[in-house]
């Protein structure tokens, strides 16, 4: 039986400054891996995904962006059509984690105004140099109304959680205008009726 | 394509004599992720049809010699083929397997597409409709390395189709040539897919296909007890208990599969299909099943006398999925319900059954009538339901059972009465007609059947376990029968129950171990989760791909008139074409600054190969003025856009050498010192205060137009056609260096170049003479001195001096006329078109009559005396400064 078995996309997109780990995370997601140098990312490059959630397959697109300064006017022109963004900061970056609220101003601005947004405290894994706690990165989500999570790329910490977290959340705000999966299995009625006055005559 | 046409023709010349190739077409063979081009033709010799495919050195190819047979599908009673074509897929996808075999192929849509499935599906059903025996396909075996005909090489085809491309029996010809080809020809998905645009509906038969391909990954078998009865009623109703046929064994069947044929001889049954008689032997079923098993009917079918009970133990139930029945009236007309078949199919985990139940054609001599009504059963028997429609043929497991109505015939009657009563079957079965038609492949192809070792069924007085005593003394018959096919089935029982005597039949029942393939639900997650990333990798692999050789271009000084340019290295990485861009960002009207031309803006680059894009960074009158106002910088971003991917952002910067051309003249006259020697800040600050630093005696026209006036007034009074001949670029270069920089040299240069390099600085500023604002007033006035004479008055003071400035000196100009040759209508025109140069708008277009309105202007000034005009006594030309 030809089945649609899947048939959503949702376009998510990764902000914050440069050097937090944004395409770190990415390629974690995508390629489960982690690589320690730092290519700069000059531009904006995606990548895709399919994850399974409340029994359905969901093409994920994720864009990755550039987050140098002298790129932002050109980024938040991407904004638009996202239908979930990351703002990710550096735990071990204090100023990253101050320019958080500029990067939701910037949604405000520039993004759907119903895009869900998560905001992520990158680089869990370093203990030493610690610059943000992660108090504060739950208050300012508190104050936004916005989830958290911490998250290293490094180790492979909350990096499916929060694609997933956000691709629920996408999904669940679309859900009532999806029609819902007719039941796969059919028994058949044994009344007479159908079948045997159809085949005479 | 346009060599398509001889096709058929290259195909035909690589067939033998004999062989004709129906119909040929172009797809692409899914191998594993990747899609290689190949030809199909459906191949005909003598009635028999083949699939053949082919791989082509080139594409299309131009000779037959550039074509190898890959591989030779016959198309027999296992070839399936089955179109698969989503709502919204753009192509259509061919499934074609043969036993274990499995090819997924990618067809353009389209009539050509239709054509060759139609002829493909006309094949098959030809082949269903065939008497006789079944094709031997002996024209195939000089492919036999390529075909998989026999099932030794079927096995092997199904191993190694799973995911690498070819065929590993032995280095077939096709393989060969593989080798040889040193680049396969690997496609992207569709440019859609890679886009999300049709997301996911054309991927869905990749990812069927490729779970149908593992399926060994994420199943295993779990055996089931079937049983499978068949009793002919002779329209009886039951008469004694049914639990001695039903329910005879020890151990409780998981399934029961019960057929009855002459429910009901009656007229009303047979005209209106109507009858008690279903429900009081439904409910003699019901009471007979085994004790030791819970039974819930999961379907019920029936054509007037056929009737077939499908029932699983209550601990299965839930794995039976996609139940569905169906009946085909073989009878009277062909289509009446009194001989026939009714079948019930389900899938029972992962593995599809079907169940059929038929009472063929009666009489002794009758046998091929009993082959017709099989055929027809078999062709006619469709499950509509699904889509594609699925045939009795398209199940993993078959069982027929039924009154198959076949004798015992060519023999004397007491030798058959003999041979029972010694149960001396082997003999007898010789004469039975199932078992002489089935072994010339006449009937039932491909099924089995257990030994017989039970007496004929047929046919006893009712009520005894004589043989018929009544005058037609008809000879014992096994008519009551069960078939099977398919993989896992192991037949334990094959016996008839005696000591039924309601009818002139006795009941039989087979019973079977039967294999199903039941899903690891974790194992299958797994591999369905592995085939997904193998896909998203594929896909992510499959985007477009680039790396540019440098994404910040600097430019070192760039002057005035003075192009540069640098080269941008895009080289495709990735495994696809790329068509690139440089899109606009923003709201900008155009993909870079005006001082930037990019060549080419737009291109295509294939895998491996690179493109040069030549970066050009020229500075002129259009973009001069805003540079030197810091309005804009020599800064941009350029957005490199990649067709379906990503998006690179490249960075031109450059250090700006800033002129006298492109300033202002109320800068210019606040500057004593050549512009260079100012510093930039200062520069900038006096383009917007216009204002002197330390408050010095501004100029009253700017010196470097004094210098250039000056220089032509003492050398050029006499000089032809100045104004109206080019000077030389590098002229232009060095008097542009000779006023930003001073020197003690004198002016360089020929006459021409000065006097261009005079329209050019005029020609720069951000305003012309006469500002934008009174363009329109002056035009109007143009044919009226005293009105444009009142313009000029009020214009601002160093506009107004180099204005009359200028006019005087042209004025001198035309009073060398018949040295010059210039006349005043010229010189007119060329400083018309300065003076009231047009605003960059696109509203303001010029068009023939403001230039004739614009020169009238200047006329005026060019032939009436100027001599009333107050005016600085600086403006006097001649040597004086
Ligand atoms: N220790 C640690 N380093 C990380 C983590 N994520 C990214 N990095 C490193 O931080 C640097 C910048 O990462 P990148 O993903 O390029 O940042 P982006 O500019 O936001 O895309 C790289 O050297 C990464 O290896 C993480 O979770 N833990
Ligand atoms: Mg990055």
């Amino acid at each position: 039986m030809a089945k649609k078995t899947y048939d959503l996309l949702f376009k998510l997109l990764l902000i914050g400054d440069s050097g937090v780990g944004k395409t770190s995370i990415l390629f974690r997601f995508s390629d489960d891996a982690f690589t320690s140098t730092f290519i700069s990312t000059i531009g904006i490059d995606f990548k895709i995904k399919t994850v399974e959630l409340r029994g359905k397959k969901i093409k994920l697109q994720i864009w990755d962006t550039a987050g140098q300064e002298r790129f932002h006017t050109i980024t938040t022109s991407y904004y638009r059509g996202a239908m979930g963004i990351m703002l990710v900061y550096d735990v071990t970056d204090e100023r990253s984690f101050e320019n958080i609220v500029k990067w939701l101003r910037n949604i405000d601005e520039h993004a759907n105004e119903d895009v869900e947004k998560m905001i992520l405290g990158n680089k869990c894994d370093i203990d030493g140099k610690r610059a943000v706690n992660k108090d504060r990165g739950e208050a300012i989500a508190r104050e936004y109304g916005v989830p958290f999570l911490e998250t290293s790329a490094k180790a492979n910490t909350n990096i499916d959680k929060a694609f997933n977290d956000l691709a629920t959340a996408i999904l669940d705000k679309y859900a009532g205008k999806e029609p819902g999966d007719a039941p796969d299995r059919v028994m058949v009625d044994p009344r007479r009726g159908d079948t045997s006055r159809r085949s005479c005559c | 394509m346009s060599t398509s046409q001889d096709l058929p023709g290259i195909i035909q010349a690589k067939l033998s004599s004999g062989e004709a190739a129906i119909t040929v077409h172009e797809a692409s063979l899914m191998q594993g992720w990747v899609r290689a081009s190949r030809i199909l033709a459906l191949v005909e010799h003598e009635n028999e049809c083949a699939l053949f495919i082919f791989i082509s050195s080139r594409m299309p190819p131009e000779v037959f010699t550039d074509l190898a047979i890959e591989r030779v599908i016959p198309v027999d009673a296992d070839f399936k083929c089955e179109i698969d074509a989503g709502e919204q897929s753009v192509d259509v996808y061919v499934n074609i397997s043969s036993r274990k075999l499995k090819l997924l192929f990618e067809m353009i849509p389209g009539l050509k597409t239709n054509n060759f499935v139609s002829e493909i599906m006309r094949s098959m059903e030809a082949l269903s409709k065939r008497r006789g025996p079944p094709p031997e396909f002996q024209w195939l075996h000089k492919y036999s390395g390529s075909s998989n005909r026999n099932s030794a090489d079927c096995v092997a085809s199904s191993l190694d189709t799973s995911d690498d491309d070819a065929f590993k029996a032995s280095k077939t010809e096709a393989e060969k040539m593989l080798d040889i080809l040193d680049s396969p020809d690997i496609v992207v998905p569709r440019q859609s897919i890679a886009q999300g645009a049709t997301p996911i509906a054309a991927r869905e038969s990749v990812i069927r296909h490729q779970m149908s391909m593992k399926e060994d990954d994420y199943t295993f078998t779990q055996t089931l007890r079937m049983f499978i009865g068949t009793w002919n009623v002779n329209g009886l109703p039951p008469s004694s208990s049914l639990t001695p046929w039903l329910a005879s064994d020890l151990e409780p069947p998981d399934i029961y599969a019960i057929g009855f044929q002459e429910l009901d001889l009656s007229k009303e049954a047979f005209l209106f299909n109507d009858t008690p008689r279903e429900e009081e032997w439904r409910k003699a079923v019901m009471a007979g099943l085994h004790p030791g098993g819970k039974y819930r009917q999961v379907a019920l079918v029936r054509l007037v006398g056929m009737m077939l009970i499908l029932l699983v133990e209550e601990k299965h139930v839930k794995h039976v999925r996609n139940a569905a029945f169906e009946t085909v009236g073989t009878g009277i007309m062909g289509k009446m319900g009194n001989k026939g078949g009714v079948a019930i199919r389900v899938e029972i985990h992962n593995t599809s059954i079907c169940f059929v139940n038929s009472h063929l054609a009666a009489h002794v001599e009758e046998y091929e009538r009993r082959n017709q009504d099989y055929h027809d059963i078999c062709s006619r028997l469709s499950f509509s339901k699904f889509a594609p429609v699925k045939c009795i043929k398209d199940h993993d497991q078959i069982y027929w059972l039924g009154d198959l109505n076949y004798r015992i015939t060519e023999v004397e009657i007491n030798t058959v009465r003999d041979l029972i009563n010694q149960n001396y079957f082997p003999a007898l079965i010789q004469y039975d007609q199932l078992h002489r038609q089935r072994s010339q492949n006449n009937v039932f192809e491909g099924y089995h059947e257990g030994a017989i070792t039970f007496k004929p069924t047929y046919k006893y007085d009712p009520g005894t376990d004589d043989w018929d005593s009544s005058e037609k003394n008809r000879a014992p018959a096994w008519c009551d029968r069960v078939l099977w096919r398919g993989d896992g089935i192991e037949q334990k029982e094959y016996r008839s129950h005696p000591i039924l005597k309601t009818s002139d039949h006795k009941p039989v029942s087979a019973l079977f171990d039967s294999q199903v393939r039941v899903i690891d639900v974790v194992k299958y997650r797994k591999v369905h989760e592995e085939v997904m990333k193998k896909l998203d990798k594929l896909e992510n692999e499959f985007l477009p791909q680039v790396t540019v050789d440098n994404t910040e271009i600097i430019f070192d000084i760039v002057r005035y008139l003075e192009p540069q340019s640098q080269e941008l290295i895009i080289a495709n990485t990735g495994q696809v074409p790329v068509q690139f861009e440089f899109i606009k960002k923003l709201d900008d009207s155009k993909c870079c600054k005006e001082w930037l031309n990019i060549d080419p803006p737009v291109s295509f680059i294939m895998p491996g190969e690179k493109c040069d894009v030549k970066l050009e960074v020229f500075v002129d009158k259009k973009s001069a003025f805003k540079l030197n106002s810091g309005v804009d910088k020599l800064y941009d971003i350029l957005v490199l856009h990649l067709e379906g991917g990503k998006d690179i952002f490249i960075t031109v910067t450059g250090n700006y050498e800033r002129s006298c051309f492109g300033s202002s003249l109320e800068a210019l006259v606040h500057v004593s010192v050549p512009v260079r020697e100012i510093p930039i800040g200062k520069l900038v600050e006096l383009e917007t205060t216009k204002e002197a630093p330390g408050g010095m005696e501004p100029y009253p026209i700017p010196k470097e137009i004094w210098f250039l006036v000056d220089h032509l007034y003492r050398h050029g009074l006499k000089k032809q056609n100045l104004f109206l001949l080019p000077g030389l670029h590098s002229e232009l270069l060095a008097i542009r260096n000779w006023l930003d920089n001073g020197s003690s040299e004198p002016l360089p240069g020929s006459l021409h170049s000065i006097a261009e390099a005079l329209l050019l600085l005029l020609d720069s500023t951000s305003e012309p003479i006469v500002p934008f604002n009174l363009q329109s007033v002056c035009l109007g006035a143009s044919s009226n001195y005293l009105q444009c004479k009142q313009i000029v008055v009020q214009l601002p003071e160093y506009r107004k001096n180099v204005f009359l400035y200028l006019c005087f000196f042209l004025q001198e100009l035309l009073s060398h006329a018949n040295e010059n040759g210039l006349d005043a209508k010229t010189l007119a025109t060329v400083f018309g078109g300065i003076f009231l140069r047009d605003s960059p708008r696109p509203s303001a277009r010029a068009n023939s009559t403001v230039d004739r309105k614009k020169a009238n202007f200047v006329y005026h000034f060019l032939v009436n005396d100027l001599s009333d005009y107050v005016v600085s006594k600086a403006l006097h030309l001649g040597p004086s400064s």
